[in-house]
């Protein structure tokens, strides 16, 4: 009981930070950040989610990510959510031989606003932000192979090399009510690197926990499992 | 909506194509200037040639007969301490032949760009050591060894009498 009055005072709070910094920018703006009025209460509960993509891909690839959300409603409107996965890849190439491990939680936090007109309809059209961070280690190897002159055989390889990675995404997703608190929805991404930063002078790393393959596409989605808790 | 919907994700299939980004200059070589000995850039008039001895035992060549040339590039093994070179110096009368040993300390590491991308490495050059038969003197001007081809590693100076 008191968890969960500390919990509605922390949203409350959040809620009325939100109002307050909604009255120190423009009135189209104030529109945009304020809650429509009706007798709908500010606080509409958590859902949590489970992302079925990332988890596919972890079944079916040599990378992927199991991934999971806590998402506030705040009126049907705006939905503070951080979401937490482990990504993952052990990837061999047929071509070059070289093989890339890592493995690592990542983080993410942001925000998310439902932009259709009927906030408390079965539907959702959410435009979001989010900030994401993960610290992992790289093992890159390759079996010896000879200098192309000298004819040397060469080692190649780095070991639990540490790397931290940031980035931002923008998200734009839809949500339908399936079956009571049973909801089915799926988002697209666009992920921008902000700071990074590889342990030594190995140069660059290739899949990063949460982000993907670095240099693939800035795009990525999910398509989430959502229950009303 | 369900039709801003539909194109937002046709457009996403469309953007999310993959695409291999290895870069184009993959090749890592060392670059030398000949120069004057008051510094300013010098075309040999002698032919120049480069050979190296390998793990087999056996002379390579890694420059071939450069004639009037005033920059010329030359290999860097992937991962031994110390090459040795040897540079040849000839002319075309053939009243001209001498040999100098180079001998180039570095650190290599290996360098990743994707694993669709061949290992390479880069290194630090540390030391040149050589004899002064032909050349009088060679510079480190830039001790880092990169994909840069652009970059001068060492400044060459030959003897003013040849």
């Amino acid at each position: 009981m008191t968890l969960r009055r500390f919990i509605s005072t922390s949203i409350l709070r959040a809620a009325i930070s939100i109002v307050v910094l909604s009255a120190s920018v423009p009135a189209s703006a104030q529109k945009f950040f304020a809650f429509q009025k009706d007798s709908i209460p500010t606080f509409r509960g958590f859902a949590v989610s489970f992302d079925l993509v990332g988890a596919g891909l972890m079944a079916f690839s040599d990378n992927g990510q199991y991934e999971g959300a806590l998402r506030i409603n705040l009126h049907d409107e705006w939905f503070p959510i951080i979401e937490a996965g482990l990504g993952r890849a052990n990837h061999n190439d047929d071509v070059t031989y070289i093989h890339y491990k890592t493995s690592a939680p990542y983080f993410r936090i942001g925000i998310d606003k439902n932009l259709l007109k009927d906030k408390h309809g079965p539907y959702r059209l959410y435009g979001g932000l989010r900030y994401a961070f993960t610290s992992y280690k790289v093992d890159i190897a390759r079996q010896d192979f000879p200098d192309p002159i000298w004819k040397w055989n060469t080692g190649y390889g780095v070991k639990d090399a540490q790397c931290n990675y940031h980035w931002i995404e923008a998200v734009v997703g839809v949500d339908a009510k399936i079956a009571g608190p049973v909801h089915l929805g799926w988002s697209v991404r666009y992920k921008r690197r902000i700071s990074h930063s590889e342990d030594g002078e190995f140069g660059n790393t290739w899949y990063v926990p949460g982000f993907g393959k670095f240099g693939d596409t800035r795009l990525g989605g999910t398509f989430n499992v959502i229950i009303d808790i | 909506m369900m039709k801003r919907v539909t194109y937002l994700f046709l457009g996403v299939l469309i953007a999310a194509c993959t695409s291999i980004d290895c870069p184009v200059e993959s090749n890592v070589a060392t670059l030398y200037q000949v120069r004057n000995s008051d510094g300013t850039e010098l075309t040999l008039s002698d032919t120049i040639t480069v050979t190296t001895r390998t793990a087999k035992d056996s002379d390579t060549i890694v420059f071939n007969r450069g004639i009037g040339i005033s920059k010329f590039t030359l290999p860097i093994s992937y991962s031994h301490p110390e090459d040795v070179l040897v540079f040849s110096f000839d002319n075309d009368n053939n009243s001209l032949h001498v040999t100098d040993t180079v001998w180039i300390k570095k650190e290599d590491y290996p360098h990743f760009e994707s694993v669709d991308c061949n290992a390479s490495f880069f290194h630090n050059i540390t030391d040149v050591r050589y004899t002064c038969n032909y050349i009088d003197s060679i510079v480190i001007k830039n001790p880092s060894v990169t994909y840069d081809s652009k970059t001068v590693h060492f400044y060459f100076y030959p003897k003013s009498s040849n």
